[in-house]
C-alpha cells in the first residue's frame, strides 16, 4: 500500500522560558493508505498538535510532513488552502458546520470550493448523505440536528471532496457513548467500502479497540505504535 | 449560487443589527440625495434665471469684447454665423445683439444709460424679454405715424428721467465712425423693476441701433440657447471649432465670478455630504468587524477545510455589499417621492427673492440620473472598500481556532 503520511522528526514547542512546553518531540510515524489509526494518549500529551501538524494547520518548528509526497510544512497561503482542500478531510470534536448552510449545503460548499459542477456536486451530496445514514435530512440547519448527526454531516463533508486522508480530533468526545461507537462504526465502514485512509484521536477505550493501529502519545513522545488485528 | 446564500443568510443571522446599520445606510443615502438634489436644483434654477434673462448658454463675440467691450469689435460675417447657427441641431434659439452706452434725456433730467439692440423677433426665442416687460407693450420694429422708433426702457431709467409709456427719449452716443450719434425715440413699454441688470438699459430694434451707432449690419454679440443646458460647454467647443476667427464663450466663462462662487458652494456642500457618509460608515466597519470577530471560529473552520484567504475576502466583500445594496433601495424607494415632489412642485419660500425682474419664490430639487446614481455609487464604493479591513481580519484567522482552543 502506498504510504500517504510520513513525518519526519516532527517537534513543536508553543511558549518561552519558564511557559516552555514541548508539545510534539521529534515525532517520526508514517501512515499507508487504508489505515484505520487512533492517536491515543492523556490530555496535553499532544494528539491535536499532532492532527494539526500533519493537517497543515499548523507549523512544525522542526520536522517534514509529507502528505502523499508533498512536504506541506514548506506550503503557505493559497497553495497550502488549496492543498488541504483538495487531499485532506477534517472532522473537529465540536462538529463545526456552519450554522446557517443546511447539512447539504455545508457538504457542498467545499466541492464549490473546488470547482466541481453543479450536478456532480448534488449528486455526490446525496451519495454522501446515504453513506452516512442522513437520508431525507440533507435540508436541515445544524442547529435542527442531533449531534450524533451532526457528526456525521461532518464526516459526509469530510469525505466529499474525495482527499487522501481524513483527520478527526476527538470526533466521539461531546458524544454519548453509544452514539459516539455508532459514529466510529459509520467511520470503520467508510475505511472498509472506500479504503479511506483515518487518522482519529481518542482517549475513550470503547473507540480506541475498534482501530487498526494504535499510536500512543506522552508527553509530546511515541511511546507505542502497534497493528492490531482486527 | 452558495456564496450568495451564504452572506444573505450571514446578513440576517443578527437581524436586528442588520437592521440598524441597513437604516444608518439607507438614512444617510436619503439625505445625500435629497441635498445634493436640492442643491442641483437650487443652483440651476438661478443659472436658469440669468441665462434665460440675458447671457444665453453660450455667447459669440469679436476677439475680447466679452471682457473689453468697444464698439468697433463687431461680428461682420453675420451670415455664416447665422447659417451655421440655423442648421445646427443642438442649438435651440440665438439671437443677434448691438450694445453702446449713451447719455439718455427725458425732459430737463439726463441719466447714463446702456443701448441694447436686440432683434424684436429673435430674442425672444432666447430671453424671457417679453415676459418682463412690466408696463406698455413689447415692441416692434416699425416706425410710428410720426416717423419715430419705438423703444423699451429699464424701470431704473424711467424712475430717475421720469418716463413713461408713450413719452420720448433723447439718446446721444458715438457712432463707430467717430461721429456723434443722437436721436428721439418713443417710449413703447418699460422692462423689469429697478434691481434688473437692465435697470439703465434701453432696448431698440436691432436695424435702429445699428443705424444709430454706424456699425452697417454688424453686430457685437450671438446669445444662443443649447438644446440640452447641461451641455452648453461642449456646444461652445465645437462652434468654436467652426468659428476659429471669432471667440465663442459659454455661459461659465461670461459669468466666471458667479461660476466659481457656485463651484465652491458646491464643492462645501460635497464635502459635508462625503463626511456625513463616512461617519456612517464608521458605524458600518465596527459592524463589519464585530461580526468578523464573532465568527472566528467559523472562519478557521472554512480556512481548514480549504477556503483561501481571498474567498473569505470575498464572503465579507459580498455581505457588505448586499447589505449597502439592499438599504440604498430602501432609501431609493423612500427618498425618490420626495425628491420628485420637490422637483414637480417645490417648496414656497416665505420670502421670495426678486432676482432681477425674474422672482425666485420656490425651492426647487433635481431629480435626475445624478442625483440617484452618484451617491449610490459613491456609498457602494465606501461599503465595498470598508469591508476590507474586516476581509483582510477574517482571512488571517489561523485555521487551527478551529481546533479545540487552548
Ligand atoms: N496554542 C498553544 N499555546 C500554548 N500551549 C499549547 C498550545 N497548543 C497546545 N499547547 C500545549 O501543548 C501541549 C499539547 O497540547 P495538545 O496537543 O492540545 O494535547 P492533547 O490534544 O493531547 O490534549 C499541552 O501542554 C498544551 O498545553
Ligand atoms: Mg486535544
Amino acid at each position: 500500500m502506498k504510504t500517504v503520511i510520513e513525518t519526519k522528526n516532527l517537534a513543536r514547542v508553543f511558549g518561552a522560558g519558564e511557559t516552555r512546553v514541548t508539545a510534539l518531540d521529534h515525532v517520526s510515524i508514517t501512515v499507508k493508505q487504508g489505515e484505520f489509526t487512533a492517536i491515543t494518549g492523556p490530555s496535553g500529551s499532544g494528539k491535536t498538535t499532532l492532527l494539526q501538524l500533519i493537517g497543515g494547520l499548523d507549523e512544525p518548528d522542526s520536522g517534514d510532513v509529507l502528505l502523499s509526497g508533498a512536504n506541506i510544512a514548506q506550503m503557505s497561503g493559497a497553495k497550502l488552502s488549496d492543498f488541504r482542500r483538495d487531499h485532506i478531510g477534517f472532522i473537529f470534536q465540536s462538529y463545526n458546520l456552519i450554522p446557517v448552510l443546511s447539512a447539504e449545503e455545508n457538504i457542498e460548499y467545499i466541492m464549490l470550493l473546488q470547482g466541481v459542477p453543479e450536478k456532480a456536486r448534488k449528486s455526490r451530496v446525496r451519495e454522501m448523505l446515504a453513506l452516512v445514514g442522513l437520508e431525507g435530512l440533507g435540508d436541515r440547519r445544524p442547529s435542527n440536528l442531533s449531534g450524533g448527526q451532526q457528526q456525521r454531516v461532518a464526516v459526509a463533508r469530510a469525505m466529499a471532496s474525495k482527499p487522501d486522508i481524513i483527520l478527526a480530533d476527538e470526533p466521539t468526545a461531546n458524544l454519548d457513548s453509544a452514539t459516539g461507537i455508532a459514529l466510529l462504526e459509520v467511520m470503520r465502514d467508510l475505511n472498509q467500502q472506500m479504503n479511506m485512509t483515518f487518522v482519529f484521536s481518542t482517549h475513550d477505550y470503547k473507540i480506541m479497540d475498534r482501530a487498526d493501529r494504535l499510536i500512543h502519545l506522552e508527553d509530546g513522545v511515541v511511546q507505542l505504535d502497534e497493528f492490531r488485528n482486527s | 449560487m452558495l456564496i450568495f446564500k451564504l452572506a444573505i443568510r450571514n446578513i440576517l443571522r443578527q437581524r436586528r443589527r442588520s437592521v440598524l446599520t441597513g437604516l444608518s445606510m439607507a438614512g444617510g443615502y436619503m439625505l445625500f440625495v435629497f441635498s445634493i438634489s436640492l442643491l442641483e436644483g437650487s443652483w440651476s434654477n438661478v443659472v436658469d434665471i440669468f441665462t434665460l434673462d440675458q447671457t444665453g448658454h453660450v455667447q459669440i463675440h469679436k476677439d475680447d469684447y466679452a471682457k473689453r467691450p468697444k464698439i468697433y469689435k463687431t461680428i461682420a460675417d453675420n451670415a455664416a454665423v447665422e447659417t451655421l447657427l440655423n442648421g445646427h441641431s443642438e442649438v435651440s434659439g440665438w439671437a443677434p445683439r448691438a450694445y453702446s452706452p449713451a447719455l439718455a434725456y427725458g425732459g430737463d433730467k439726463t441719466s447714463v444709460a446702456q443701448i441694447m439692440g436686440i432683434d424684436v423677433t429673435l430674442e425672444p426665442t432666447v430671453t424671457r424679454i417679453k415676459q418682463k416687460v412690466s408696463e406698455g407693450t413689447y415692441f416692434d420694429d416699425q416706425p410710428d405715424a410720426d416717423g419715430y422708433f419705438k423703444a423699451m426702457i429699464g424701470r431704473g431709467l424711467a424712475n430717475k428721467l421720469n418716463l413713461a409709456v408713450n413719452d420720448e427719449i433723447v439718446l446721444i452716443s458715438a457712432g463707430a465712425d467717430g461721429s456723434i450719434a443722437n436721436d428721439v425715440f418713443v417710449i413703447s413699454a418699460i422692462v423689469g423693476n429697478a434691481a434688473s441688470f437692465d435697470r439703465f438699459g434701453v432696448f431698440l430694434p436691432l436695424a435702429v441701433a445699428q443705424e444709430f451707432l454706424a456699425i452697417g449690419g454688424d453686430v457685437h454679440e450671438y446669445a444662443l440657447l443649447s438644446r440640452d443646458k447641461h451641455d452648453n460647454e461642449r456646444l461652445a467647443k465645437d462652434l468654436q471649432a467652426v468659428l476659429p476667427m471669432l471667440k465663442v464663450s459659454p455661459w461659465q466663462e461670461i459669468e466666471a465670478t458667479f461660476y466659481r462662487t457656485m463651484q465652491s458652494d458646491k464643492q462645501g456642500n460635497y464635502f459635508t455630504m462625503g463626511l456625513i457618509v463616512f461617519i456612517v460608515f464608521i458605524g458600518v466597519l465596527n459592524t463589519v468587524l464585530m461580526s468578523v470577530l464573532e465568527r472566528t471560529k467559523e472562519f478557521g473552520v472554512l480556512k481548514s477545510i480549504g477556503c483561501r484567504p481571498s474567498e473569505l475576502v470575498k464572503l465579507i466583500f459580498i455581505e457588505t455589499v448586499m447589505l449597502a445594496t439592499a438599504s440604498i433601495l430602501v432609501g431609493l424607494v423612500l427618498i425618490v417621492p420626495v425628491i420628485m415632489w420637490f422637483t414637480e412642485v417645490g417648496l414656497k419660500l416665505d420670502l421670495a427673492v426678486d432676482m432681477g425682474g425674474v422672482v425666485f419664490d420656490t425651492m426647487k430639487g433635481d431629480f435626475s440620473a445624478y442625483v440617484i446614481l452618484m451617491p449610490m455609487g459613491f456609498m457602494l464604493a465606501t461599503a465595498a472598500v470598508i469591508s476590507l479591513p474586516p476581509g483582510l481580519r477574517a482571512a488571517r484567522i489561523l485555521p487551527r481556532e478551529a481546533m479545540g482552543s487552548h
